[in-house]
């Protein structure tokens, strides 16, 4: 039995939907990523589930409870915003004391929750420090430290990571998949950065339009995009209508195909004559923009040594992994 | 740019800085002296220098009556501003954001209007019929709790805009704590500064404020600047001790408020 099970959820605002009939299904433990566009309907879905929305319809069970009628005071779920939400008011140990305090917690309870929770996201050193005094790294860590201290039975992160560098994106992510493995908490996540979702995530949940248009492991969502909406959110597919497809692989084909730039190979038993048009350095991949057939490909090569670099308007070979070529709607 | 130019530049600066400095200065200094000496008539410096026009004024039972009052008017203005303006922004900016436009037009009213124009819409209004007001410090007190609505709307919105609300809010409901709690312990305390600027720019306008004290209440509550009016008549010194005081008072009080509104972290 799943431990959060969303059941024909639907949210509009006047006329206009923001989500219909959202069904899912999260087991305890999982780390769960809503992955979609700007105004797909994953933030106001989280906010729904933490109930500072309200919904026009559905059910949210948590562990059984329906969660529809009940306050958010009363949900016992953590959330992390994009933009802190730090008390400024507050030193960083009376922010991460606050959810205790409202739970008229012990003060040597308290004292000691805190402190494990700042050791556990380590800003034990800026526990008198105030928001105003730190990185925008370190406020979020603080901000997690907050949600976790009064042991959720539900984590929401809502693009916690959207604000920061790359460099402190790429560290907190880590951390915070660290801790959620090591306290076990179920957790959703919501990012538009396809990145981040394969990384982090036990399953991902793509939506489009207010709806969930694909859900899966991270691997089965990357290499098997049910449509082209999939396919262009997940990657930089190449992506083909009938007609093109038809011409550049050289047999009829009935629908649109998407085909992964790292699936096709410049080699030099290829059947697929093709011109370098542009290509550019992504660290350990070289992007090549290619004209075969009339038809214009990206092609990932890895970046193995400069001698293999072939330069703009060189005639090459290509070949396509027909493994790899994916019908898609 | 050169070196050369940049001191030039910070040169012309500092004398245009100095320049109006001494320019605004100067009608006070010119003030505090005759407040100080004995008589200063046909002579380019004072006759002499004493306090006894200062002491003469601090003894003076209606001057302290005077004093008294605005400072008891504008304080009750101030405190009413400051329990209806509140909550009103808070609602405001937390339920119906949009309505901060409404608002914004609403501020500008008392500003729109000249005081004397409005004074006599007022006089007309509470003058006679059911709510008689005119003469009374009530009337004063509604009047100046408009005039300080522009200052205080504007410096809290500000404040608001500043700490994120809406997130505050949700982050202190996830953490259990009720709406109250969560606008006592978490916003109220962010909105002190903003509060604190507007109130003390408030204060200072209102101590000062002569039009609708003069035309709405007179002598029959009167205030200090009406007493400076009434007082027009009498020694230039004394009044002059009066204009000084007034001024180191709200010049005090604003530094002290200052210096107590300062962050502590």
């Amino acid at each position: 039995m799943s431990y959060l099970s969303i059941k024909g959820l639907n949210k509009s605002y006047g006329s206009t939907q923001i989500f219909s009939d959202i069904n899912c299904e999260i087991g305890q433990g999982e780390f769960i990523t809503l992955l979609g566009p700007s105004g797909c309907g994953k933030s106001t879905l989280l906010r729904c589930i933490a109930g500072l929305t309200t919904v026009n319809g559905g059910q949210i069970l948590l562990d059984g409870e329906d969660l529809v009628p009940v306050t958010p005071q009363k949900r016992g779920i953590g959330m992390v915003f994009q933009s802190y939400a730090l008390f400024p008011n507050m030193s960083v140990e009376q922010n991460v004391a606050f959810g205790l305090r409202m739970q008229k917690a012990g003060k040597a309870q308290s004292q000691a929750r805190v402190k494990e929770a700042l050791q556990m996201v380590e800003l034990s050193d800026f526990a008198n420090r105030y928001p105003h005094q730190l990185s925008g790294g370190q406020c979020q860590r603080v901000a997690l430290a907050r949600s976790l201290v009064t042991r959720p039975r539900l984590l929401l992160l809502d693009e916690p990571l959207s604000a920061l560098d790359a460099r402190i994106r790429k560290h907190l992510r880590e951390q915070i998949r660290e801790i959620q493995q090591e306290l076990g908490l179920t957790t959703i996540f919501v990012t538009h950065d396809q990145e981040e979702a394969l990384v982090m995530s036990d399953r991902i949940f793509l939506m489009n339009a207010g709806r969930i248009v694909q859900s899966g492991k991270a691997e089965t969502l990357y290499t098997e995009p049910v449509d082209a909406f999939a396919a262009g959110f997940m990657g930089n597919y190449n992506l083909l209508d009938a007609e093109t497809a038809s011409r550049l692989l050289d047999r009829p084909i009935s629908t649109g195909v998407a085909i992964r730039p790292e699936a096709i190979a410049i080699t030099a038993d290829g059947e697929i004559e093709g011109l370098i048009r542009s290509h550019s350095l992504l660290g350990n991949v070289i992007r090549y923009r290619v004209e075969a057939r009339g038809v214009e490909l990206l092609v990932d090569v890895l970046n193995r040594n400069e001698s293999d670099l072939h330069d703009k308007g060189q005639r090459i070979v290509l070949s396509i992994d027909s493994q790899a070529v994916r019908e898609v709607a | 740019m050169s070196r050369a130019d940049t001191t030039a530049s910070i040169l012309y600066h500092r004398v245009v800085v100095w320049l109006l400095f001494l320019i605004l200065l100067l009608p006070l200094a010119g003030t505090l002296l005759y407040s100080l000496s004995t008589s200063w008539s046909a002579t380019i410096l004072p006759d002499g220098l004493t306090f006894k026009w200062y002491f003469e004024l601090w003894g003076e039972p209606r001057f302290l009556k005077a004093f008294g009052q605005s400072l008891l008017i504008c304080f009750s203005a101030l405190f009413l501003a400051s329990i209806l303006i509140l909550p009103l922004l808070f609602v405001v900016h937390y339920h119906f954001p949009r309505l901060d436009g409404l608002m914004n037009i609403l501020i500008l009213l008392p500003f729109a209007m000249p005081p004397v124009v409005s004074s006599v819409g007022l006089l007309q209004v509470y003058g006679s019929g059911p709510v008689q007001l005119v003469g009374t410090p009530w009337i004063l007190i509604g009047c100046y709790f408009t005039i300080a609505l522009p200052f205080m709307y504007r410096a809290i919105t500000n404040n608001l805009h500043a700490i994120n609300l809406p997130d505050l809010m949700d982050a202190a409901h996830l953490l259990g704590a009720s709406t109250w709690k969560a606008a006592f312990l978490v916003v109220l305390p962010n909105l002190r500064k903003g509060l604190m600027v507007s109130l003390f720019l408030s204060f200072s306008f209102l101590f000062g404020e002569f039009v609708f004290a003069n035309m709405l209440v007179g002598t029959r509550y009167e205030t200090l600047q009406v007493y400076l009016n009434n007082m027009r008549n009498s020694s230039g010194h004394f009044n002059s001790a009066l204009v000084i005081s007034y001024f180191f008072f709200v010049l005090i009080f604003t530094w002290a408020a200052n210096r107590l509104n300062k962050d502590k972290s």
